[in-house]
């Protein structure tokens, strides 16, 4: 499993695309089956209790994508707060498991564990 | 010698700190500023409790004014953190405001004389929208300079990212 990490809008899903991942084999919901996951950060939102039980399930794909949201002022919300806390949490334990670590900056990805991955044929 | 952890919530700056405190010289002080405000705060000093536990830190909980502190002895330091000494030191309780930024630095900079070893966190609060009242504005406007002004005075920087340390300025120390 490849973690890709970045905020909102920075090219995660154009990333996946350029490793090969057509449109048909990205999915943003957990019981889909296909090799890549994205929007992580929604389903922890929906269901915040559950996050950690999603980690087994999220290290059989082969890439998960998920924003970073814990920068920015911590919500008064306490709904937002602890969206946030299990969000980053859970990418610290992915981040763990993952062979490899990519975060996106303006559509750039950087390995920040093991190596970027090749395109697929 | 200052090492400046810096990123966003819950990415593992803590766990990251104290894993380069116990490979620093003892004795080891944790410096907490965070008041905790009900059953949250609580939850959060006390998962930051566990985190220490057996670490061999002496707690010191000191909410402002740090540049006044005396550490009993000279070895490691962990300051957590100061998003919170920034609007301790900015926020009266009577609702007035206060440039922190003198107080916060000064106070770390005392800190770094009086320790081998300071390990200062702090939080990325301004890469978000910016559609806030003054106050919170004035607050990571403020929160961005101390942090640009803590940076220069580092000797390392690390910006952690889903718990993987990214060394912005000098190198981790052994």
């Amino acid at each position: 499993m490849i973690l890709v990490i970045g905020g909102a809008g920075a090219g995660k899903r154009g990333f996946a695309r350029s490793l090969g991942y057509a449109e048909n084999e990205m999915t943003d919901r957990m019981e889909t089956d296909a090799p890549v996951l994205y929007g992580l950060e929604e389903i922890v939102r929906a269901d915040p209790e559950k996050a950690d039980a999603l980690l087994e399930p999220l290290c059989r794909r082969e890439l998960v994508l998920c924003c970073e949201v814990g920068s920015g002022v911590i919500p008064n919300s306490r709904g937002e707060r602890v969206f946030r806390e299990k969000t980053g949490r859970l990418c610290v334990l992915l981040a763990q498991r993952a062979e490899a670590v990519v975060r996106v900056v303006a559509g750039i990805p950087t390995a920040i564990k093991g190596e970027l991955p090749c395109a697929r044929c | 010698m200052l090492i400046l952890l810096t990123g966003g919530s819950a990415c593992g700056k803590s766990a990251f700190a104290e894993t380069l405190c116990m490979r620093s010289p003892a004795p080891r002080f944790y410096l907490a500023a965070m008041q905790p405000y009900g059953e949250e705060g609580a939850m959060r000093v006390e998962r930051h409790r566990a985190l220490r536990a057996g670490k061999g830190f002496e707690t010191v909980e000191r909410y402002r004014d740090y540049a006044s502190l005396k550490l009993p002895g000279r070895g490691t330091v962990l300051l957590e953190c100061i998003c919170n000494l920034t609007a301790n030191e900015m926020f009266d309780e009577d609702g007035t405001m206060t440039d922190p930024r003198e107080r916060v630095v000064e106070g770390v900079r005392a800190l770094t004389a009086q320790c081998e070893r300071l390990f200062v966190i702090t939080n990325d609060v301004g890469s978000d929208g910016m559609d806030y009242d003054g106050g919170t504005r004035e607050y990571v406007r403020a929160l961005g300079d101390i942090n640009a002004r803590l940076s220069a005075m580092a000797d390392t920087v690390i910006e952690m990212v889903a718990g993987i340390p990214i060394v912005l300025k000098g190198e981790i120390p052994e």
